[in-house]
């Protein structure tokens, strides 16, 4: 039972990896349950388990990582192309023989809880655990003092589990439940202030639209078996690259697993959830909704690009939403006021522009284009899981020192008094704008390369992915100046500081380190021997945004560094990630685009600039605009009035449903039960009487009923 | 000496039984209905022992041993059920007691109440200790 299966034809490398797998959904896991058992014991303590369960799941990945790149890298030296993978299968879960599964259908199933490691994983895993470490770290700090801080950690540790099993699956049935999870620990984190009515509200909303998505990826996987009667991943990938299966079938399995991955990844028009979500804690925000989760379906797209790759229509609609998605949410980015509000959007169009990449996988330009695409999709995804979770948490310190206010009309000039923060953020929103050399350029460039490829091929919808190409342009543009907007109106001019943030420092002046929810404190006069008393967030929150300002910078250099320098002699991360079973095994290496590099600077410089001129120089000028643009502004201030279009749409009519069947089971079910109901009744009134109390009505009774009695059967005698 | 028909007896035990039935349904002192009840049983009694001379065995006469000791037992428990019931309500009356009626249902009326139980004797009236109670003078005879 506990024999790993390896493709990789050195297992000695590998050997000691199968036994570490178990560990790292396990140890977030244990910690969960620890936590959810014991919270109100450990109480102020909770944050250690969560980190060390969350720091020593990381530590196994790099145990896991060493010898796997290790794999790679030899492998490539050598130029054998068979990708190393590990696979370690636990335990037979479900198990049919073929011709029992009923319903005429003639396939099998084998379903064993089977955990498997190669490039793809693995650089998910490292991503999860570093990220997911540092974030409980900072929550520590965030949210010091909140009443629910076990059940904080126990939903945190409990997400990280669960993210850790859906990577690391080895069959779609245990990605299932790992995607099942991880939306359950979405909902908790997100309805965590379950008191808030729109908090509440917010966390049901995610769960019934994500459930929406999750429905058509069960169908999917269902008919992914029927048509390959296989459920693990290498074996269905091995059949479909057999071929014999009719287009319209693989289309139509590629669109219900693409609306999973699209739920759970927030696209138009599953895409509403996302915003709302923001009523979570900042540091769920950050981890679950811009770093891990989201990216979910990035990551199922992306590991069944051997699916993907052979129908061009769903690849053409998986690339056509994603470039929607981008730049809608950018537009409805450029409004808001809301600074975490900004910064869901962003994710929104960065998420778009993954599946954009990925939509651009299509046979159709030969091999090389398809790992081009992956990989551009994939790395997007890593890097913008550091830059975008610095920039939450960094949003997450703003809120922490303006004592929960969010709202970008009431603060400014903050770089005064939040130095930290400040060059953290914008650290982050360099990245994101796609600032020449850093990570978000390498890997937003990346993606218009794929995209660019795409529309060169020629062949089916190659004039599409041109105007996407074109379309994801405008959205680096916008991406820039949404994201400098926000940054201008934050830390730059006059210092305005709300008024809430003061108590919060009176409070913490005191000892007392609460947040202040709802709380009623008189203002307490700040120390005019102070007048710019530091508004910065404590230690363990900043030292994780550093840290992740570092990563943010660095990690797009990964992308052909470490290839590139002869002196480090590396793999680099294309490499890498390219070494995934089932992407195509023979293809070039690619050559950088120059001048799709120097137009995407290009726009984010002009970006950036534009957000500068209208933000800091003349201040005036964002106000007339909107005046003058007066309905387009309206249409992105109040997001295409896509909620309310869902409202009337999909809200009322079923409400109008609920209430009709409210009625007839009201009046027709309900009352016909009532009414025979109350026969028996009738029945026992005539009865009653009978039960007076008194002794010798009941002899009387008796008497004259063994009198009847005997009557009866002396004359059947 | 005419033998004595086996008719005889039953009626007898027949008139016994319905005397007591009888007096069970329409009296309401415990007392007398327990005494009611005794009377049906002899009756019964009274039928085996005539059918055990009637068919010359012993069968009905051992019943009828057993019948009795039963009798004295039922008089131990019954006699001490009705002390409890006494002391609770302070009556022997059977229709003080109609808890187990129905919820609802009004107790029915009593047309001849009982007679009321005689108030209890007044505490005889001390006076206060250490004064020498007034004496009636009584004529002393030297």
């Amino acid at each position: 039972m506990f024999s790993p299966l390896f493709a990789a034809s050195e297992p000695d490398l590998l050997t000691p990896l199968a036994g570490l797998l178990w560990l790292i959904p396990t140890l977030p896991l244990l910690a969960a349950v620890l936590l959810a058992l014991l919270g109100s014991v450990v109480r102020q303590w909770s944050h250690w388990l969560s980190v060390a369960a969350i720091g020593a799941a990381f530590v196994v990945s790099v145990l896991v990582f060493v010898p796997l790149y290790g794999a790679i890298h030899t492998l490539h030296e050598d130029g054998n192309h068979v990708p190393p993978l590990v696979v370690q299968s636990y335990y037979p879960w479900i198990q049919v023989e073929p011709g029992k599964a009923g319903l005429g259908l003639g396939a099998g199933v084998d379903i064993g809880l089977a955990l498997r490691v190669d490039a793809l994983t693995a650089m998910m895993l490292l991503m999860i655990n570093f990220i997911a470490a540092l974030i409980a770290l900072y929550s520590a700090g965030y949210m010091h003092g909140d009443p629910g801080y076990a059940r904080f950690f126990a939903a945190v540790s409990g997400f990280v589990a669960a993210m850790n099993l859906l990577v690391m699956a080895d069959n779609f049935v245990v990605l299932y439940a790992g995607w099942e999870g991880v939306g359950l620990c979405s909902y908790l984190l997100i309805g965590f202030w379950y008191s808030k009515p729109t908090a509440a509200d917010a966390a049901r909303k995610a769960f019934l639209v994500t459930r929406l998505g999750d429905v058509g990826l069960f169908l999917g996987i269902l008919m992914l078996w029927y048509g390959t009667g296989s459920l693990t991943y290498d074996v269905v990938f091995a059949k479909l690259q057999e071929g014999g299966l009719s287009e319209p079938f693989l289309l139509t399995a590629a669109l219900l697993v693409f609306a999973g991955a699209a739920g759970k990844s927030a696209q138009f028009p599953l895409h509403v959830w996302l915003p709302d979500a923001m009523e979570g804690p900042t540091p769920v925000s950050a981890l679950i909704h811009a770093a891990t989760m989201v990216t979910a379906g990035v990551y199922l797209v992306a590991r069944c690009t051997p699916l993907f790759m052979l129908v061009p229509a769903a690849q053409l609609t998986v690339a056509v939403l994603g470039g929607f998605t981008a730049i809608l949410a950018a537009l409805i980015a450029l409004t808001q006021s809301d600074l975490k509000r900004v910064l869901a959007y962003s994710t929104l169009s960065q998420l778009g522009y993954m599946f954009l990449g990925l939509g651009c996988a299509t046979m159709a330009g030969g091999p090389e284009l398809v790992k081009l695409a992956v990989v551009a999709a994939v790395f997007h995804l890593f890097t913008h899981a550091f830059f975008k979770a610095l920039l939450f948490l960094a949003a997450g310190s703003v809120m922490h020192g303006m004592g929960h206010v969010i709202d970008m009309q009431r603060f400014s000039g903050l770089r005064q008094v939040m130095p930290l923060t400040h060059a953290t953020f914008l650290v982050g929103a360099l990245t994101l704008a796609g600032f020449p050399l850093l990570s978000g350029f390498w890997s937003k460039d990346e993606i218009l390369a794929a995209v660019q490829q795409a529309s060169e091929t020629g062949s089916y919808g190659a004039s599409t992915y041109f105007l996407l190409l074109v379309l994801a342009i405008v959205t680096a543009f916008l991406t820039a100046f949404y994201t400098f907007r926000a940054y201008f109106l934050t830390f730059w001019g006059p210092l305005r500081v709300p008024a809430e943030a003061d108590h919060a420092h009176g409070e913490q002046g005191h000892g007392d380190h609460g947040h202040g929810h709802g709380h009623e404190k008189k203002h307490i006069e700040r120390d005019s021997a102070h007048p710019k008393a530091s508004y910065e967030s404590p230690a363990v929150m900043t030292v994780p945004l550093v840290v992740l300002a570092v990563f943010a910078l660095g990690v797009g250099a990964l992308l052909a560094g470490p290839h590139t320098l002869k002196a480090v002699k590396g793999l680099s991360f294309a490499h890498f990630v390219e070494a995934t079973p089932g992407l195509p095994t023979d293809a070039a290496p690619h050559q950088y685009n120059l001048n799709l590099m120097l137009l995407s600077s290009g726009v984010a410089l002009l970006g950036i600039a534009l957000a500068y001129l209208l933000y800091v120089v003349q201040p005036s000028l964002p106000g007339q605009l909107a005046r003058s643009l007066g309905v387009l502004y309206q249409l992105s201030r109040d997001k295409f009035y896509l909620d309310e279009l869902y409202h009337i749409v999909f809200v009322l009519p079923l409400q109008g449903l609920a209430q009709l069947l409210a009625t007839l089971d009201r009046h027709g079910v309900d009352a016909t039960l009532r009414a025979a109901a109350t026969a028996p009744h009738w029945l026992g009134q005539v009865f009653r009487p009978m039960q007076n109390g008194l002794v010798q009505f009941y002899a009387l009774a008796m008497v004259l009923g063994l009198t009847v009695f005997l009557l009866a059967l002396v004359r059947s005698l | 000496m005419n033998a004595v028909s086996v008719e005889n007896y039953l009626v007898v035990g027949a008139v016994l039984f319905t005397l007591g039935l009888i007096g069970f349904i329409v009296r309401r002192n415990l007392i007398i209905l327990f005494l009611c009840a005794e009377m049906m049983l002899q009756g019964v009694a009274l039928n085996f022992v005539a059918f055990a001379r009637y068919h010359g065995n012993l069968q009905g006469q051992a019943m009828v041993l057993f019948l009795i000791a039963i009798a004295a037992c039922e008089a131990a428990i019954a006699l001490a059920l009705i002390l409890m019931l006494y002391r609770r309500k302070k009556s022997l009356d059977v229709s003080v007691w109609q808890q187990m009626h129905e919820s609802g249902w009004q107790p029915s009326e009593e047309e001849e109440p009982l007679p009321p139980p005689p108030p209890p004797e007044p505490l005889p009236h001390l006076p206060p200790a250490g004064i020498e109670p007034p004496r009636k003078e009584e004529p002393t005879h030297v």
